[in-house]
């Protein structure tokens, strides 16, 4: 074990430092979940990749730097103590990136993943349906091949990005009266191909974050499907498995946050009860245990391992570490906790915080769903009816 | 940068923890409870394991292994509750008796000739000391008063803390697989209660809650390891967070055993009741949660993601 940064490492922290320190935005961005924010966030997108920052763990073919995880996880954690902007295009380097560069072939790689490291395309995910929230495989969206065409009829929901986004990619039944998880496969689409209808749905705090796709016989070329026909299942089990798992929330935004905790406790103490304070300490630690435990992690995939279905303790970890500090923020607030300008003429942050906090536990697969997960193959606890 | 267990290390405690696992259930557990408490043949194949020698620099005849394999076999000790002095006296006063250069006992610690019991101002007690006899609930612990004007070394103070955390962390997560096993064979309702999700989703808490803890454990070794100014807050950080993690382990694995689980004949007593002892050993949760606070937002450790192996 060592716990000590190399000269390299260290060099590169204040490369990435300097960067940001002269390129993020000095004024806070309007929310992406509105269509003003989103143009101001893909904008932010394509700075980043000026500065061919985009995804730094890619090969530089593709847009990328050829960095290990030790370093992803040191740009993350400058990226957030800098304050800058969310990623617009988390859904595609962090997800669908990732998927591609395992289970893609050379030609899809070329195609998908330049564009997507520099910013020029962005990438909603599109797995839940009505009837298929927790329970997935219960995905009912068609694609029926036609030649060299997927012609896809169904209905989509909850899809993040979608309302703004140019690109989506999901799961869709290719095997006519196939059951649960057979007969599924991974296909792109345009979100702008003819006879896709977007509705998008106001989020709890009133903007369009996320939304519904209608698909009416939306033709996809077959070489926008990912690994094999009806191998659907295995590929998305591998995305859901980068979200959940290393990359989708990386330790420097928790750890940012509970700074920036810190430092609200130390401006509020007068108000604060021991048991508030207390919390917030703890809420601190929480960050740091995440740290440490990715870290391990990190080196653990780098030495040849992989995250299998520890990914779940991890969502529920960051999850409800995340709604923990928000919400110690809105005590901590008090009475302007509902403003959504401070007196002193910020934004709300702890506000829009909090209520986003409230959709971790319940998107990239429900913590109730994590903790079967968790009981069923860490533990060995026996499956009982459905689950 | 490379936050893995070294491969040897691990491979030790696996070897630890199944030579423990063979040697030291919950049978030997129950004839130490009827009579006598320690049993010289447990002691002696410690030291045949060179467990007593495990920090005792190779020129003393030990192995002169690190703080961070000390918490890996403190980790099996407190997983197989055991209930012989071994802690105490070879990963927290050797390492002790080392930094103060004070090497005269360590060849005879580290054959098992020598216990070494140290009072500590925090401790109202020394275990497996001698002096007036206290009762603990633990009952293979044996505890006698501390003696007037323990000091307050901090340097022990940090590695009683440190190997107790790692013990907790092992109890803990025995009380975890005993839960689960029992609620794998326990039948109502026509099923394995494990299979409710009631069950599994109180037994799963525990398991991230554990999840998060050794690292935290591994991380405070490594920084007493390396000597790093920050190390008693990472040490609090892991004893603090092993406490809180060893009680939810113990209630929760009580609750899924039902009133099995209050009774004396189900081992899980043993190990809940070392619980208890250790949470409140070299420093409670109370003084451990006031060093943390007071370094974390006293200012005194920087803050911010930039910060975390500092």
């Amino acid at each position: 074990m060592d716990l000590a940064y190399t000269t390299r490492q260290q060099a590169f922290r204040q490369e990435v430092r300097e960067w940001l320190a002269a390129h993020v935005p000095a004024e806070r961005l309007v929310t992406l979940e509105r269509q003003d924010g989103f143009d101001q966030h893909v904008a932010w997108e394509r700075e980043l990749a000026s500065g061919n920052w985009g995804m730094v763990t890619w090969p530089s073919e593709y847009g990328g730097r050829g960095l290990d995880l030790i370093e992803w996880l040191i740009f993350e954690e400058e990226y957030w103590a800098a304050g800058a902007p969310l990623r617009a295009n988390q859904n595609g380097i962090f997800l669908l990136g990732p998927t591609i560069m395992e289970f893609g072939s050379d030609e899809q790689k070329a195609r998908f993943l330049p564009p997507m490291a520099k910013g020029e395309v962005i990438w909603a995910q599109a797995w839940s349906e009505p009837g298929a929230g927790s329970d997935m495989a219960a995905i009912k969206a068609t694609a029926r091949r036609e030649g060299d065409h997927y012609v896809i009829n169904g209905q989509k929901t909850w899809s993040s990005r979608a309302s703004f986004a140019d690109w989506g990619f999901g799961l869709f039944r290719t095997e006519e009266g196939s059951q649960r998880h057979k007969g599924l496969s991974f296909l792109l689409f345009d979100l702008n191909a003819p006879g896709i209808t977007r509705r998008p749905i106001r989020q709890l705090h009133g903007d369009p974050g996320f939304a519904e796709l209608f698909f009416d016989e939306v033709r996809v070329p077959v070489e926008n499907r990912i690994a094999g026909e009806g191998e659907g299942w295995k590929v998305a089990m591998a995305t859901a498995g980068f979200e959940r798992g290393l990359m989708l929330r990386s330790p420097g935004r928790f750890q940012a946050t509970a700074a920036r905790l810190m430092a609200l406790l130390r401006e509020t103490a007068d108000r604060a009860s021991p048991g508030l304070r207390e919390e917030v300490v703890r809420l601190w630690m929480g960050a740091q245990a995440y740290a440490y435990n990715t870290y391990q992690v990190a080196a653990r995939i780098m030495a040849g391992g992989s995250i299998g279905a520890e990914a779940s303790l991890n969502k529920i970890f960051w999850s409800e570490l995340d709604r923990a500090m928000h919400r110690a923020a809105m005590h901590l607030l008090g009475p302007a906790a509902e403003l959504q300008t401070l007196p002193d003429g910020r934004a709300n942050e702890w506000l829009e915080g909090y209520i986003f906090s409230l959709s971790g536990p319940i998107y990239a697969g429900s913590n109730e769903i994590q903790r079967n997960i968790t009981a069923e193959r860490l533990l060995g606890l026996p499956r009982v009816g459905a689950g | 940068m490379d936050f893995r267990l070294p491969p040897e290390s691990v491979e030790l405690a696996e070897a630890v923890r199944e030579y423990l696992g063979g040697t030291h259930g919950p049978d030997v557990l129950r004839q130490l409870d009827a009579g006598g408490n320690r049993d010289l043949r447990i002691w002696q194949g410690l030291v045949e394991m060179g467990l007593t020698g495990l920090l005792v620099p190779e020129s003393e005849g030990g192995l002169g292994m690190t703080l961070l394999d000390g918490a890996l076999i403190a980790r099996e000790c407190g997983r197989a509750c055991l209930a012989e002095p071994l802690v105490d006296t070879a990963l927290v006063a050797v390492p002790w008796l080392i930094a103060r250069g004070e090497t005269g006992h360590l060849a005879a610690i580290a054959a098992g000739e020598k216990l070494v019991a140290l009072p500590h101002a925090v401790n109202p007690w020394v275990a497996d000391g001698e002096g007036e006899e206290l009762a603990s609930v633990d009952p293979l612990r044996n505890l006698v008063a501390a003696p007037e004007g323990a000091g307050d070394d901090p340097l022990l103070l940090d590695l009683g803390a440190l190997m107790s955390a790692a013990q907790l962390v092992g109890l803990a997560e025995a009380m975890l697989d005993q839960a689960v096993a029992y609620a794998k064979v326990r039948e109502q309702f026509g099923h394995p209660i494990g299979g409710f999700q009631a069950i599994k989703h109180k037994l799963a808490d525990v398991a991230v809650v554990l999840e998060f803890v050794r690292p935290v454990l591994w991380r405070a070794a490594q920084a007493m390891d390396d000597g790093l100014p920050s190390a008693p807050l990472h040490v609090s950080h892991a004893k603090y967070a092993a406490t809180d993690a060893a009680y939810l382990a113990a209630e929760s694995a009580i609750q899924v055993h039902g009133a099995m689980g209050y009774t004396y004949e189900v081992d899980l007593h043993f190990w809940m009741k070392r619980a208890w002892a250790l949470s409140g050993a070299w420093g409670d949760r109370n003084f451990h949660y006031h060093r943390i606070e007071d370094a974390a937002l006293g200012g005194a450790h920087p803050l911010g993601p930039q910060h975390t192996f500092a």
